[in-house]
């Protein structure tokens, strides 16, 4: 018997990605992303997260301490300070044309930390720094770095460089950036049986409401697709249908205050075309051989 | 010891916000509210300003007994 095999091949042209503005303040960025995939939109997600430089204390020089707390803690509550960042005036210490191991002026920011506590205990706050650029400074003034009783004393001098998250944490720009996707709701009001709104009562996110006797979506973004009110429905087959929509994304960034979320996201960019730049420049020299 | 910079789970700065969180439980507002209304959404960033115990301060107060000591010593 001859069979025929039919391969249907689906060719996906590219399209133009679409982006909507949900969501935007200082810290704060919501978007939602159309005819984008999933590893763009993982690729995006990732760079954010570790490759995005910022600046952040990364060496601290004590010239006295006589708090409670140990030297290195006092660093590492420094180092974890946020800081804000100029990225289009300085550059990462291992691209700066300097190659010196102290850095430069156009690598490298100084801060200096000078407090005693003269009666009583008294807390010592971040915006207590001084540094020699006043656009480098610790994006809120109010985090408490160390408290002091009468008589002791902090005095140091640190210094900030850019950085990337894969190398620590504290250079990590975002503290959230996720996506999630579009999710798509629909309810058969013809089926839908009266069982006392149970997919109504079970969500989470409070996504479905009743208006008139029907269920109906009330709030589709806050969907977060766990299914829950497809599980909790008493009939079958199921009047309620929670799906996804193809390549549409639903991205959230949080960003610690170092950069704008929308900044942080034009990095991202830069960096993946860069990253891709490269690889096709070492492709052809090594085919090329 | 004392309030972490940045929340350990997402890296969010939580820091800045502890001696108003304090301030406002003290008085007896719901801890829960006053979260809500300083923005911290997360519970990975909650739990850091909730299980928070400041034993700096107590640190401090032996310190404090102990310089007094060595006052009331040397004053013999």
């Amino acid at each position: 018997m001859n069979r025929t095999v039919i391969i249907l091949t689906i060719v996906e042209c590219p399209r133009q990605v679409k982006i909507e503005v949900l969501e935007k303040n200082d810290t704060n960025l919501r978007l939602v992303i159309k005819e984008a995939d999933v590893p763009f939109m993982n690729a995006l997600r990732r760079i954010a997260l570790a490759e995005v430089p910022s600046m952040a204390i990364d060496e601290v020089v004590m010239i006295e301490n006589s708090s409670i707390l140990q030297d290195e803690i006092i660093a590492h509550r420094l180092g974890l300070t946020p800081l804000k960042t100029d990225l289009n005036s300085y550059n990462l210490p291992e691209e700066c044309e300097c190659k010196s191991e102290f850095g430069c002026p156009l690598c490298r920011v100084t801060l200096t930390l000078d407090a005693e506590a003269k009666e009583g205990i008294r807390t010592v706050y971040s915006g207590e720094l001084v540094s020699e650029n006043p656009d480098i400074v610790p994006v809120s003034d109010k985090v408490p770095i160390i408290k002091l009783a009468k008589g002791q004393k902090l005095k140091l001098e640190a210094y900030a460089r850019l950085g990337k998250g894969k190398d620590h944490a504290k250079w990590q720009p975002v503290s959230m950036c996720a996506y999630k996707y579009y999710p798509q709701i629909e309810v058969s009001t013809e089926d839908c049986g009266d069982c006392g709104a149970k997919c109504v009562n079970i969500c989470p996110k409070k996504v479905l409401t009743v208006k008139e006797n029907k269920v109906e979506v009330r709030e589709l973004l806050a969907c977060n697709l766990c299914m829950d009110c497809v599980e909790a429905c008493p009939k079958e087959p199921k009047p309620i249908k929670v799906g996804w929509e193809k390549n549409a994304f639903i991205m959230n960034i949080e960003s610690t205050g170092v950069l704008p979320p929308e900044r942080v996201l034009q990095e991202a960019t830069k960096i993946l075309d860069k990253q891709l730049a490269e690889f096709e420049e070492q492709l052809k020299e090594e085919t090329e051989k | 010891m004392i309030i972490p910079v940045r929340c350990f789970t997402c890296g969010k700065l939580i820091g800045d916000r502890w001696e108003e969180f304090a301030r406002r439980v003290r008085t007896g507002e719901n801890a829960s509210d006053i979260l809500d209304s300083l923005g911290i959404k997360r519970y990975c960033c909650r739990r850091m300003l909730l299980s928070n115990v400041e034993i700096i301060d107590e640190v401090l107060r032996f310190y404090e007994e102990a310089e007094k000591r060595k006052e009331s010593r040397s004053f013999y």
